[in-house]
């Protein structure tokens, strides 16, 4: 054969070949352009059991508005396909999306909401049956440029029962541009679909991130009024894959309008991906078919500040006004200002004498408001009476209250300087001395608190700092308005009765409240600082009542002065121990069973050959109150706590100190909850930071039955 | 050998595996299981050489994404060059997805050209579920002191694409890597992605 030949043989084999190809394109071509007379034909795809649809709920798109098209997902029955969190395995379904007139832009997935779908002892996050992944789209102005638009959504899947098969297609859909639109057959999925996403109410919350749990507690308020709430546990789902251990049970509780819900941490969550920035965790929590998102906030103590409404403030000043007026006639505060009131008998003609007594309460609680903004700044956590859990205050409050009995019953004789000191203060009658019965009646009433005060406090306390100023001010207008009214009016003065021998009488009879007062703070020392501490306190404020007495006695005041000084200065003094002896402060909370933590005692204890269950807690800790509730204060636990060699220590880290510090670091912890059991001297277990009634009583169980092996 | 033969003496042998559970960075929990040749193979007797396991399962289309694309035999092969012990483990329950015979495997082997040192059967689970193994395919790195040094995905993209494969960062090599200089991998712990393992229970 020639070349020539050979070569025009081929001619012709490539023409055929050419010819065929273009046969092939041209075939494709029609296909594409069938395509655009007949939109949905490609609109559809099917793989390995699932079906899959690119709808759109208008007929048309209408420029400058937001319209919707979805995805619409049917595995066949018993098979599933996933949420954006696919939990232990799987993979959600991923769209990307495009058009050739650059005029639309595409949002994110509204996922509807997903259930629990056990696969083993894996959990997965999906969905069953036929359901549709909606996307709004909005267009621009430019739309009205087109006749038409052509879209495609790339969509890849993993469809799975207990096998996977993931799966690929691209969808088309042409829609045409029009200044108003009808609605497509397909609209009634939309809105079906739309009544199964979760709520567009977002509930408040928080979480606190744990060593092996992750706590998180949010609110009901907002959708309390809706009445869709009932008993049905609550499901949590946390939109970040590495978060939480997917298949472990979630513990929860209820109360106040709050649902807290404790989570076991998974293996995989770096707590370093938290930072300042971007520390919001979201998750979505179902109750039946109602599902809520949550934009959850680290729990810091503070960051709740109350917002009021204004009669809600209102309501609020009124009650710190009652409570500022029953205050005047708390045992701690009436004999001073008893006494003032019957020594106010002339005249008062200035305006700076009458009104003297109400500028020192009113700067005095003004100044209270202002130490507990700034400390509150500083990042401490205050309640009314902060300063009660200073032992030193306690100590100097004793002996102001003494020293104030004793010039009551006329300890001091005329003369001295101490007795001019004491009547100037409560029966002066000038501005300046006015002005201190004030402040002084505003310290002698800093321990009490009167019925209205504490509702109004507490939300002081909480509050922005303007609100705390105003309600400080209610109360300060309250309390100081009794005796007020009494400088400024002589009418009202002339109601009472007239001097005489009964006055002395009753002065002294009003030293015993006094006493009452400071008995009660010797309790509450004794319950800061033990016995021994109370003990010293006693016998310091005996001696000073000794010294004053003799301090009138002998030609010596100046000694004995100096002594009664020395004995209120001790806890400052570097050889008092009385400052630095430890007990754990007293809380209201604790089960009965319960005693407080204590290094010492722990010891103790333990050298016995006791059981010991150390609880580790605090008033704002959401994980400690859900382990509280669905474990510790059961009836199983309360049982295997109440046996004889068995011993429940609880320590209250609401306020930090260091005792309970120094017992966490031991733990490698840097806070709580911390649960350990001892068995004596033997061994310990630190419990898990989820608890549940049987993990308890086992590690008891355990640790009895490790004591008694070894008698 | 029957099929129940390796099931009975795999049972006794993890039977006798130890039960603790493995802890990033802490010593690899030792176990013995049966090889596709028949033998008990433990992980004690690697000490002293760094171990890779993969669970794996061959019908999973993760699995699949990649053996079909190669890189997992290309991982094999670069490894086991380099003196580091493979082992594939299949922890499919009988009569679940992935489930082989020994012959089953070693065919699966020769076909798809793969070089681990081992494969081997863990049909009751134990070792997968002392590992915490969740998907097929999930990686983990033991050092030649036996600790845990990496586990969790095999590469940085979730999905069944193998497109995705050259795109991703993979997460043994840059482990291996960081361990031969002497470092700590970057990521010592990643979810893992993959098709759920086809447990017994």
């Amino acid at each position: 054969m020639s070349l020539k030949k050979y070569l025009g043989i081929h001619r012709v084999f490539l023409f055929c070949c050419f010819t065929f190809f273009t046969f092939c394109s041209q075939a494709q071509d029609a296909s594409v352009e069938n395509t655009d007379e007949q939109p949905l034909a490609e609109s559809r795809a099917t793989g390995p059991h699932i079906r899959v649809a690119l709808l759109s709920e208008d007929q048309a798109l209408v420029p400058n508005t937001q319209q919707y098209l979805a995805i619409e997902v049917q595995p066949d029955p018993e098979w599933h396909t996933y949420w954006l969190n696919p939990g232990d395995s799987g993979e959600p379904p991923k769209v990307t999306w495009s058009e050739n007139t650059e005029t639309l832009s595409f949002g994110d997935i509204q996922w509807p909401t997903p259930s629990a779908i056990p696969v083993a002892h894996l959990v997965n996050y999906g969905y069953s049956g036929q359901h549709l992944l909606i996307v709004p789209i909005n267009s621009t102005d430019s739309l009205r440029a087109h006749d038409s638009v052509k879209i495609s959504a790339d969509l890849s899947w993993l469809v799975c029962k207990e096998d996977c098969i993931p799966g690929w297609a691209t969808l088309h859909l042409q829609l045409p541009v029009d200044t108003q639109t009808n609605k497509t057959p397909d609209a009634p999925l939309f809105e079906k679909t739309r009544t199964t996403l979760p709520s567009e109410i977002e509930l408040s919350s928080h979480y606190e991130i744990n060593e092996d749990t992750i706590a998180i507690k949010f609110s009901l308020a907002d959708i309390n009024s809706l009445n869709t709430l009932n008993d049905a546990p609550w499901e949590v789902f946390p939109e970040r894959n590495d978060l939480i251990d997917h298949a472990a049970q979630q513990q929860q509780i209820v109360t106040n309008n709050a649902v807290s819900v404790l989570l076991k941490r998974s293996a995989y969550f770096d707590p370093s991906s938290m930072t300042e920035e971007s520390n919001t965790l979201r998750f979505l929590v179902k109750q039946g078919e109602k599902a809520y998102y949550l934009n959850s906030e680290p729990n810091t103590q503070l960051s709740e500040a109350a917002t009021l409404s204004g009669i809600a403030l209102l309501g609020i000043l009124g009650f710190a006004f009652l409570g500022g007026l029953i205050l005047n006639v708390m045992p701690c505060v009436l004999p001073i200002l008893s006494i003032k009131a019957l020594a106010m008998q002339q005249e008062h003609t200035g305006l700076l004498q009458k009104s003297a007594y109400f500028l020192g309460v009113v700067v005095s609680f003004n100044a209270f408001a202002i130490l507990i903004i700034l400390l509150q700044q500083g990042g401490e956590q205050l309640g009314w009476g902060f300063h009660m859990q200073s032992p030193l205050v306690i100590w100097l409050l004793a002996f102001l209250f003494t020293f104030i009995a004793l010039v009551l019953l006329d300890l001091f004789t005329i003369g001295t300087r101490m007795a001019g000191f004491g009547n100037g203060l409560v029966a002066g009658n000038n501005a300046q001395s006015h002005f201190f019965t004030g402040v002084l009646a505003v310290i002698v009433a800093s321990p009490c608190t009167a019925p209205f005060m504490a509702a109004a406090l507490g939300v002081a306390l909480v509050s922005e700092p303007y609100v705390t100023v105003l309600i400080f001010n209610a109360l300060a207008i309250g309390f100081a308005l009794p005796l007020t009214l009494l400088f400024a009016s002589e009418r009202l003065r002339n109601y009472f009765p007239k001097p005489g021998n009964w006055m002395v009488t009753f002065k002294h009879f009003l030293a015993f409240p006094m006493f009452f007062t400071v008995a009660w703070l010797a309790w509450v020392f004794a319950s800061q600082q033990g016995t021994e501490a109370q003990f010293i306190l006693l016998l310091s404020l005996i001696l000073f009542a000794l010294f004053a007495w003799l301090m009138t006695k002998t030609r010596l005041p100046w000694l004995y002065c100096a002594l009664m000084i020395l004995l209120v200065a001790l806890p400052l003094t570097p050889a008092s121990t009385v400052l630095t002896a430890t007990t754990a402060k007293v809380t209201d909370v604790l089960p009965q069973n319960s005693i407080d933590f204590n290094a010492d005692t722990l010891e103790q204890l333990k050298a016995e050959q006791k059981v010991v269950l150390v609880n580790m807690t605090a008033d704002w800790c959401i994980t400690c109150k859900v382990n509280e509730q669905v474990a510790l204060n059961t009836q199983a636990v309360s049982s295997a706590l109440t046996e004889d060699n068995v011993t429940y220590m609880v320590g209250d880290w609401t306020n930090k100190n260091d005792e309970i510090l120094n017992y966490l670091k031991r733990y490698e912890r840097a806070g709580v909850p911390l649960y350990v059991v001892y068995a004596g001297t033997n061994s310990y277990t630190v419990l898990p930071q989820m608890l549940s009634p049987g993990i308890v009583v086992n590690a008891l169980k355990q640790a009895q039955e490790e004591l008694s092996n070894v008698y | 050998m029957s099929i129940k033969r390796i099931i009975s003496i795999g049972l006794a042998l993890v039977l006798s595996a130890n039960v603790n559970a493995a802890k990033i960075e802490d010593a690899a929990p030792t176990f013995t299981l049966q090889n596709s040749q028949g033998e008990a193979v433990s992980l004690s007797n690697y000490k002293g050489k760094y171990v890779i396991l993969e669970w794996t399962n061959h019908q999973c289309p993760y699995v699949v994404k990649h053996y079909g694309s190669d890189n997992m035999q290309s991982l094999q092969k670069k490894y086991t060059d380099e003196d580091v012990v493979w082992l594939s483990i299949i922890s499919s329950a009988p009569g679940k997805q992935g489930y082989v015979s020994a012959d089953e495997a070693n065919q699966l082997s020769a076909d798809r050209n793969a070089a681990p040192t081992h494969v081997l059967f863990d049909p009751e689970g134990e070792v997968g579920k002392m590992y915490a193994a969740k998907t097929t395919p999930h990686m983990y790195i033991i050092d030649p002191e036996g600790e845990l040094r990496y586990a969790g995905a095999i590469d940085s993209i979730k999905s069944a694409n193998p497109a995705d494969i050259p795109k991703a960062v993979n997460y043994v090599n840059a482990s291996m890597d960081a361990l031969n200089s002497g470092k700590s991998p970057e990521k010592i712990l990643t979810p893992p992605y993959g098709c759920s393992i086809k447990y017994k229970s």
